[in-house]
């Protein structure tokens, strides 16, 4: 669970030490600190966000939010994770207040039947695609499906931090997980030209 | 045997499942090789998620390569600032001071500023120096603001062929636009006595005079401007001096120091001025709409009068009713007013003996500032809170996201005041010059109509940002809209309060334009440049 992505490593106490430097508001530190997890919280703007120019301005407020709310960071929970919540939180908002007509929309994408899959056949789906067409996958999925997956699969959040962030029950993150899954499987299947279904509905606000 | 579904087997494989039945789906699996394969391929497939999830193959863009500063300023809205600075030192040195030197110099020393400004300000003898510098401040404002709008997108051709292309589009329509008769006075323009414009005229001169004939309308820009011929269709004049002492058969509009109607107008009269007159010969056709700092109409008018401003004085013949609203106004021996009279001023009018009234006038004391006792007033105020919440309604209805942006937009104080300042001086400029210049009339009230409802919706999004404020964020329409009206109403309540309102009109207006503007600029440029992945 804690395999939380840096472009650096950096030990427990050296964290704290730099943490306690910027609260302090030790500009060098603040660089150092910036540095080392910009890249991976760029990283999942770009996943989580439909546009690279999104993804480089959330990266930046997300990064002000931080320096502005590290006071509230419990030093006893791993950083990344705290880093991670606060990205995603922030995302999230983002695509919310956008794509609000959309959300209204597909309220009832969940009961729809899903097809048991060919194992076969998803082992065939997953050979034949690359990370880069996984991702290009990715970003024709509702907003909802894309972020549970990049809150799962890239910030390794729990199932309860997932439910937080999302607005949704805990019991309800598997469901939301699982479609999304079948979602993927589809716009890859079709040759990732397909555009399933309340993706469009939410280019359209 | 029980086959387990797909939702059991992740559940399983993300160790979601309570022990018990988390152990049935192992010794269900130990013994089904369907289930084992689905299980694998479940499995394999979250191995793929995160490896092509966690791929690092996007560079980190350059820009994102320093950390960001608490109140760094980015260089877009520090020049949007300094432009903005530099513009209203330029209109103040270039314009106000040498005008008002020269006021005081004529011993003009009327007490409201911004009307003197108004009115005779743009009719400055330096005029045509000063156009070149408000194209040059216009030209250098929409410089920045394309640059700044594509300035991750320089590289990108689609772009820089669609810039070009706006362009060449906006060249090759100037010289239709201008099918008018265009003058350039040398420094003066006299269309002599005989002579006809079988078009529109527009002339930019010191003087201009016609003596001659025009078949369409006369756009005249110029310090003194005398129609003594025949203009058949509107007058459009702007200058110090405007006389009318010839036939015009349709409009005259006019924005001067002193306009002067002694011949015939056969349509409506409408002024903006500082002195406007009426000559006992003058007749005009339809009504006077007038906005005067003194004005003696002695001539005759056959539809209504609607006047509003300091003195005047009614000395001619009213068809129809009037209707004023001035400091002072007296009627003199000679007047007859064949409709009603309303009257509102600081004193009651003085009426000569002689004067024919058909109906007594209808006077009311003009009030200065709001009438806090009455109830009417804070009915009234209700009443714009209502609409402004109805707008706000709309727009949060028909373009969530658009609000939420700007909502959102209200947060950057900083560039959203920079920008604000910018586009509130930049924006009437700029449909100025394109009234006058490349594109034509019609785009240019547009553009003025559009920053009016711009303006307008300044104070919806500052209101929906203050509700949030107040009440927190909330998710979705129905918290947005209860926000917004809270928000409304407590913009609404500090504009009724003395002293405040002006600050938090202006206020409002800087910051929720500056907003506007940044929640545009968001929306515009995916459409410009589609992201790459």
């Amino acid at each position: 669970m804690e395999r939380r992505k840096t472009t650096g490593e950096m030990s427990a106490t050296e964290l704290t030490e730099v943490l306690s430097q910027v609260r302090a508001g030790d500009a060098d530190a603040w660089g150092e600190l910036y540095r080392l997890y910009a890249p991976a919280i760029f990283r999942f703007c770009r996943r989580a966000l439909p546009s690279r120019e999104d993804a480089e301005d959330a990266t930046t407020e997300v990064f002000m939010k931080v320096r502005q709310k590290l006071g509230t960071y419990d030093a006893t929970r791993p950083f990344t994770a705290w880093l991670y919540k606060v990205a995603s939180n922030h995302c999230w908002d983002m695509l919310r207040r956008r794509r609000i007509r959309q959300d209204l929309e597909t309220g009832d994408l969940e009961t729809l039947p899903l097809e048991h899959p060919d194992p076969s056949q998803l082992e065939r789906l997953m050979e034949e695609h690359t990370s880069k067409q996984v991702r290009g996958g990715l970003e024709k999925l509702p907003d909802r499906a894309r972020m549970a997956l990049v809150l799962r699969y890239y910030a390794d959040m729990s199932y309860d931090e997932i439910g937080e962030t999302l607005g949704v029950r805990r019991a309800f993150v598997g469901v939301l997980l699982l479609r999304a899954r079948h979602q993927l499987r589809e716009a890859l299947g079709q040759g990732g030209a397909a555009v399933v279904r309340g993706a469009a509905a939410g280019e359209s606000v | 045997m029980n086959h387990f579904d797909e939702m059991n087997c992740l559940l399983y494989l993300e160790g979601q499942l309570e022990p018990d039945r988390a152990r049935e789906v192992a010794e269900h699996a130990a013994s089904c090789a369907g289930c084992r394969d689905l299980l694998r391929a479940l499995k394999t497939e979250g191995v793929w998620l995160r490896q092509a999830l966690s791929a690092e193959e996007d560079s980190v863009p350059a820009r994102l390569m320093e950390a960001p500063e608490r109140g760094s300023a980015p260089w877009g809205w520090i020049a949007a600032l300094g432009l903005a600075a530099g513009g209203m030192y330029t209109l103040w040195s270039g314009i106000v001071e040498p005008w008002r030197a020269q006021a005081e110099q004529a011993g003009f020393t009327q007490g409201n500023f911004l009307t003197m400004l108004f009115f005779s300000g743009s009719f400055w003898k330096g005029w045509d120096s000063m156009r070149s510098l408000m194209e040059f401040m216009a030209m250098a404002t929409l410089g920045i603001v394309v640059t700044w709008l594509f300035r991750r997108h320089w590289k990108r051709f689609t772009t820089v062929g669609v810039v070009m292309s706006a362009v060449a589009c906006a060249l090759a329509m100037a010289p239709t636009a201008n099918a008018a008769d265009v003058k350039h006075g040398d420094p003066n323009y006299t269309l002599a006595s005989g002579q006809e414009i079988k078009t529109d005229l527009i002339v930019f001169a010191d003087t201009t005079r016609i003596d001659g004939d025009v078949d369409g309308d006369l756009i005249a820009w110029s310090r003194n401007i005398i129609v003594n011929g025949h203009v058949k269709g509107d007058v459009l004049a702007w200058g110090q001096d405007v006389r009318v002492n010839g036939t015009v058969d349709g409009n005259v509009r006019t924005l001067a120091q002193t306009a002067t109607v002694a011949g015939s107008v056969a349509r409506n009269f409408m002024a903006w001025t500082g002195q406007a007159d009426l000559d006992e010969k003058g007749t005009i056709g339809g009504s006077a709409t007038l906005g005067a700092g003194n004005s003696t109409l002695s001539g005759k008018i056959a539809g209504d009068v609607l006047a509003f401003g300091g003195h005047y004085e009614l000395d001619g013949s009213f068809g129809r009713n009037v209707m004023l609203h001035s400091e002072e106004l007296s009627i003199g021996s000679t007047a007859e007013i064949k409709g009603s009279t309303k009257y509102e001023g600081n004193h009651e009018a003085e009426v000569a003996s002689g004067a024919k009234l058909a109906s007594p006038i209808d006077f009311v004391t003009l009030k200065h500032g709001p009438d806090y006792k009455q109830v009417r007033y804070y009915w009234h105020q209700t009443l714009l809170w209502g609409a402004s919440f109805l707008f706000g309604l709309v727009v949060l209805l028909l373009a969530p996201g658009f609000f939420f942006d700007a909502q959102d937009a209200c947060k950057k104080v900083a560039p959203a005041v920079g920008f604000g300042v910018l586009f509130l001086i930049a924006t009437p400029i700029a449909a100025v010059l394109i009234c006058f210049t490349i594109v034509g009339i019609g785009v240019g009230i547009s553009t003025v109509l559009l920053y009016f409802v711009a303006a307008y919706s300044t104070q919806v999004f500052v209101g929906g940002w203050l509700g949030e404020k107040l009440l927190g964020p909330g998710t979705g329409i129905a918290p947005a809209v209860g926000r917004l009206a809270l928000g409304l109403g407590i913009l609404r309540i500090l504009r009724m309060l003395p002293y405040v309102r002006g600050a938090v009109f202006c206020a409002v207006l800087v910051w929720g334009m500056g907003a506007l503007v940044l929640a545009f600029y968001k929306r515009i440029r995916p459409q410009l440049a589609p992201a790459a992945a």
